[in-house]
């Protein structure tokens, strides 16, 4: 295996999943770049997680749905399906700090979770019937007479196709044809906790009147109104561009996107035709952009979000495999560093890119990382440190520096990172890895090592 | 007093619901003291807690960090109470005010050593059965800890394990396991013996869904929290289904006065459908007193709803003979 | 403009969960106040009376002491229209100072952008405790959020000394700017090297700092040991932040609640005799609020959430007294038939403060102007 087929496949797992323990890399390798990628989309091609034991271990309590979220995304032998949940849950932002209703966010997770491979119209459909949603944008007061805009508003200018694509007309049409679009009433939170709530459509509600929604005249109904929205080539092109910008690099914040051209219209292009070909089709948009140059092209193109940071880190230590103490803390650190799962601010949902970084959340993600990477006996700092010893009893300072970025990412640094870490290195002479008298000292070199590689800039890149 | 040749079962009404949410969050398992007390152990992410009620739902206060993640709790002759832990691996106990008695059990799979300790019961000489889930067996301590015996190892014969859960110990010695990923539930001698095992994966009558934990009564019969359906099934002591629970709860009293001071909550709850709120969330322990007072800690509802037993011991002239085939025709 | 020669520093205290007013300032010849809280309700005879109608919680002693000095301001009644009682929408409110949308911008960050336009001192706003709260969120505006003061800074798992500072070194060489590395990474250095700053400055506040004062061992005695400590460095810092948790006293609140108060008013009162012993109280003001007060009737163990509360503003340029009024205990005037109803909006108050005494425009800060009160002796 080339160095080049390592590092491109640890590039696809942290964009497609969430990173990988250097095991797990070195059988992606093995099975061939298109492979994996088939593996990823394909997802019935690889077992679900084992849902007993993360109901045994997780199933009930009351801060669990993110922790366990956690717990999939870093377990889930299927990560592209945890990675699509993530994906709408940045597209189809709802806050739970609105609703208080911890399970109905979760639930919408599960839905997305459920449908996210699949294709435009069914989780548009799914979205637009999801309880949370409903109550995140007013549609349980979207009746008859009396309508509310709110969600049809916001499905065509966040969720579907972007403004400058449909007149205010439409959005009233569009926000008539989700009348009656509700919920039933779940018992409250005391004294029981937490009921579902369920899907409902209220035909007394629902404004049968004649509605006209891009074009098209006649009675719509909401199913109508998303038939229409996915064959319209903004979908397609909004859709494509909001992939480009989680899976492949950054681009600018989405309210800016009916100003600001793509920085890579080929590759939109390149996306919005495979939506079209497909009906939308996820996964076969999904296959051509993992299967494209631009994707290849662009590793550290992109910040990683704080959920891939701790997931990143996680997997580069190698714990929590299987259930375990502690799990809890680690949704509480994508929060210090700006990323509250099932908690966007907005609906417009988290600012990514150069905006996850500020002084505050620059601290946390090198304080977190530093914290993780401080005991040697994790499993996979022993990994590394054993696959150190594999390349002789001594390493000079510039080896050591070269294979644990290579044990790391690969990441690629530059050369002010390079020279930094080098002349660290350097500081303590060469590392006699294979001396068993030393071990002590020398795991306290490579975590050392280990410690500054994550607190690099480039660290922060995906 | 032994068993009883028969039994009339007049029926097993619903009894009453205990605790609500902040009060019981999560129950896990119910141990029973003297003068009608409940230990009620609760689990939330990490941390778990025990609180003291009567059955008459007098607070009587709470023990706040008793584990990591608890799964069982059992209360010896003095009413002290034991605690399996299945984080730390270890068996922690405490006297009713609270205070630590001292903790036992380490990581591991030799002799004595636990890996996710999950169900304890006592035997009538008061040592400690534990179903040693990840290693797939069950060991046998003195209530200190001393090791004394164990059985098992992982698979789906007789007398083997996957990922074992509730245990319980009969008047008579004997032990039931429930061998929670193989859907069925395991009854042994004191000595490991396999006596015989019931249950199969699946949702029908008898059935079993991920089954968590197991009860005997004086009478032998045999409950099982059947987590995974949302039920619990009442078998006869020779494994006999007899019927079911699906809940029935009503608002606890401590719920009453909740709801008396919170008026939008009593209006969704008027606005609800009722129905599902009767019903068991993830039954996940059954423990029976010797009143017949079968108590379920209902997990995912806050609370443990309790039914009491009436039935009403046969002697052999009350009991016709036993039958090989069914009848038309009452004599 | 404030009158003394330094520049005027505000200290907000937060308390979390929903302080129980009616049980901190007690209406306690009402007798609707004791047929309402059978249980948590307190004894007339424990009460430590104010007036004829209102008396002080006994546990919060030391801020009547403080009262009786003329040093603080209670503002009673304090809320805003269709109060939410969700803790983390109420609280959103409160930092946004947006009570209808869901506001992003905390208020403390425009504060912070009005003290220090161009970013110049990461320092202009603290805060104490995990992460920043939504109150200092403001994109572009530099805030710190201190959790421990003692080990601040970057790379706190690295225990021993040396090896630290080596690793902060070389982080600093790594961070250094280069040519040609694009905008982020440029971003990136900038914002590095911008936190080792502010941690080297603050790193001389423990060090500096000697107090007569013993304070006591709870986390709000710290945290404000903690707020002493760096406006003692006198290192620009305008805006402090803090938060003191575990008012949500839904059950128990019989042992827990006065505790809460003791603990609080004990820091308070020791804090500023600290500021006081080393002449650094004139320039400083205290602001103490919470999300949202409770319930008028117990639920035979604590009390849920309400609407309208109680704030407190204290220092020495205060003016001693009761502001606002306190909300009717006349059944027929309940918020939602239940609720203490709001009688001055939080916005006002946070004006208050603002423009008598930070001597900043408050229309922008908290979106609209509100009615004032006048707690300042000398403005």
């Amino acid at each position: 295996m080339s160095n080049a087929d390592v590092a491109l496949t640890a590039h696809l797992m942290r964009r497609a999943g969430f990173g990988t323990t250097l095991t797990e890399l070195e059988e992606y390798v093995k099975k061939g770049y298109e492979n994996v990628v088939e593996d990823l989309v394909d997802i019935e091609r690889c077992p679900p997680i084992d849902e007993d034991v993360v109901d045994r271990y997780f199933g009930a309590s009351e801060g669990g749905y993110r922790t366990t979220w956690m717990y999939r995304m870093l377990n889930s032998p299927r990560p592209l399906e945890e990675k699509m949940a993530l994906f709408w849950h940045h597209v189809f932002a709802t806050g739970v700090g609105k609703n208080q209703h911890i399970l109905a966010s979760s639930m919408q997770i599960d839905m997305l979770r459920g449908v996210g491979l699949s294709n435009m119209r069914e989780i548009l459909l799914a979205l637009s019937k999801d309880p949370a949603m409903i109550f995140w944008l007013d549609n349980n007061e979207n009746r008859k007479g009396e309508p509310n805009e709110n969600y049809g508003r916001e499905l065509l200018e966040l969720f579907s196709m972007g403004v400058g694509n449909y007149s205010e007309d439409d959005i009233k049409d569009c926000s008539r044809a989700f009348t009656g679009w509700t919920f039933t009433q779940p018992p409250p939170l005391y004294p029981q906790g937490y009921y579902p709530a369920h899907f409902a459509f209220i035909e007394e509600e629902h404004d049968n009147g004649e509605k006209t929604f891009l074009g098209n005249t006649g009675n719509l109904n909401g199913d109508d109104i998303i038939d229409i929205i996915v064959k319209q080539p903004a979908c397609a092109e909004f859709i494509s561009r909001h992939l480009y910008n989680f899976f492949v690099a950054d681009e600018p914040q989405v309210p800016s996107w009916s100003v600001t051209p793509p920085q890579d219209p080929d590759a939109i292009d390149t996306l919005s035709n495979a939506f079209l070909d497909s009906d939308g089709d996820i996964r076969h948009i999904l296959r051509t952009l993992f299967n494209s140059d631009f994707f290849k092209e662009a590793r550290f193109k992109k910040v990683k979000s704080p959920t891939e940071l701790v997931t990143g880190i996680l997997k580069l230590v190698g714990t929590y495999q299987k259930p375990e103490l502690g799990m809890a803390k680690y949704p509480g650190a994508t929060t210090l560093m700006g990323q509250e799962l099932l908690n966007p601010p907005t609906v417009e949902g988290w600012h990514t890119g150069r905006e996850w970084i500020d002084g505050g959340t620059l601290t946390e993600r090198i304080n977190f990382s530093v914290g993780e990477l401080s005991d040697a006996s994790k499993p996979g700092i022993g990994q590394i440190i054993s696959r150190l010893k594999s390349n002789g009893s001594a390493l000079s300072p510039d080896e050591f520096v070269d294979r644990c970025l290579e044990l790391v990412g690969p990441l690629d640094v530059g050369e002010t990172t390079r020279e930094s870490l080098s002349r660290f290195a350097a500081s303590q002479g060469d590392l006699n890895i294979g001396a068993d008298d030393a071990a002590e000292e020398n795991n306290a070199r490579v975590v050392r090592m280990l410690q500054l590689i994550v607190s690099s800039r480039e660290y922060q890149f995906a | 007093m032994g068993r009883p040749y028969g039994l009339l079962r007049a029926g097993f009404p619903f009894f009453k619901t205990v605790g609500m949410r902040r009060h019981t969050n999560f129950p896990v398992d119910v141990a029973l003291g003297k003068e009608n007390r409940l230990y009620i152990l609760c689990r939330n992410g990490d941390a778990s807690m025990v609180r003291k009620y009567t059955v008459d739902e007098d607070n009587l206060g709470e023990i706040g960090g008793v584990a990591t993640w608890g799964v069982a709790i059992i209360t010896d002759n003095e009413e002290n109470l034991y605690i399996s832990d299945e984080a730390k691996h270890c068996i922690a106990s405490f006297n009713a005010d609270g205070e630590s008695l001292g903790t036992w059990g380490e990581h591991g799979d030799g002799d004595g050593q636990l890996n996710a300790p999950a169900g304890i019961a006592f035997d009538a000489e008061e040592n400690i059965y534990v179903a040693d889930a990840l290693n797939h067996r069950v060991q046998k301590f003195t209530k200190d800890g001393t090791f004394i015996s164990k059985w098992g190892s992982h698979g789906d014969g007789e007398g083997e394990f996957d990922m074992p859960w509730g245990i319980t110990v009969d008047e008579l010695g004997d032990v039931y396991v429930v061998d929670w990923r193989n859907d069925r539930v395991q009854k042994f001698n004191s000595e490991g013996e396999f006596i015989f095992a019931f249950g199969k994966s699946g949702c029908e009558d008898g059935e079993l869904n991920r089954p968590t934990d197991v009860a005997v009564d004086e009478h032998g019969d045999i409950y099982v929290a059947d987590c995974g359906n949302d039920r619990v099934q009442l078998f006869n002591s020779e494994s006999r289904y007899v019927e079911k629970f699906l809940g029935d709860a009503t608002l606890s009293e401590t719920a009453i006065d909740y709801m008396m001071t919170n008026a939008g909550p009593n209006r969704m709850r008027d606005m609800a459908n009722l129905e599902p709120q009767k019903l068991f969330r993830r039954p996940i322990s059954v423990t029976i007193n010797g009143d017949g007072l079968l108590f379920v800690a209902d997990n995912c509802s806050y609370r443990v709803q309790v039914y009491k037993k009436h039935a009403i011991p046969l002697t052999e002239q009350e009991f016709g003979p036993p039958r090989r085939s069914p009848t038309l025709h009452q004599e | 403009m404030a009158v003394s020669q330094k520049d005027p520093v505000l200290v907000v205290v937060e308390l979390k969960g929903g302080n129980d007013f009616m049980n901190t300032i007690i209406p306690y010849t009402e007798g609707v106040y004791y047929d309402s809280r059978p249980v948590v309700g307190l004894k007339e005879e424990e009460v430590l009376p104010l007036n004829d109608t209102l008396a002080w919680n006994p546990n919060f002693e030391p801020l009547k002491d403080m009262y009786d000095q003329g040093e603080v301001a209670i503002v009673q009644g304090i809320g805003y229209p269709d109060s939410s009682r969700s803790h983390f929408r109420a609280m959103d409110v409160w930092h946004t100072c947006e009570p209808i949308e869901i506001g992003t911008e905390g208020w403390v960050g425009r504060v912070i952008r009005e003290l220090d336009p161009n970013g110049e001192n990461v320092l202009t706003g603290v805060s104490f405790g995990k992460g920043l709260p939504r109150a200092l969120a403001l994109s572009g505006v530099p805030a710190t959020s201190i959790d421990n003061l003692d080990t601040y800074g970057l790379m706190t798992d690295i225990e021993a000394d040396p090896q630290r500072l080596q690793a902060l070194e070389i982080f600093k060489e790594m961070y250094s700017p280069a040519i040609g590395t694009g905008v982020v990474m440029d971003y990136l250095s900038q914002t590095g090297l911008d936190v080792i700053k502010g941690s080297d400055a603050l790193k001389k506040a423990p060090a500096m700092y000697t107090s007569e004062v013993e304070y006591e061992e709870n986390p709000i005695a710290k945290s404000l040991r903690d707020v002493a400590r760096v406006h003692l460095a006198d290192l620009g810092t305008r805006v402090f932040y803090t938060q003191h948790g575990g008012y949500d006293h839904h059950a128990n609140e019989v042992p827990s609640h006065p505790k809460l108060l003791a603990e609080l008013s004990g820091a308070i009162r020791d804090f500023f005799k600290d500021l006081r012993d080393h002449d650094a109280s004139d320039e400083v003001v205290m602001l103490v609020f919470s999300e949202f007060g409770r319930r008028i009737r117990d639920n035979a163990s604590g009390t849920d959430h309400g609407t309208g509360g109680g704030a407190f503003i204290i220092g020495d340029h205060v003016q001693g007294g009761l502001y606002a009024e306190y909300p009717s205990l006349d059944p027929a005037r309940w918020a939602n038939g239940e609720d203490l109803e709001h009688t001055i909006d939080f916005r006002g108050i946070y004006g208050t403060v603002l423009e008598q005494w930070m001597g900043l425009d408050p229309t922008p800060v908290v979106d609209g102007t509100f009615e004032q009160i006048h707690p300042f002796a000398d403005r």
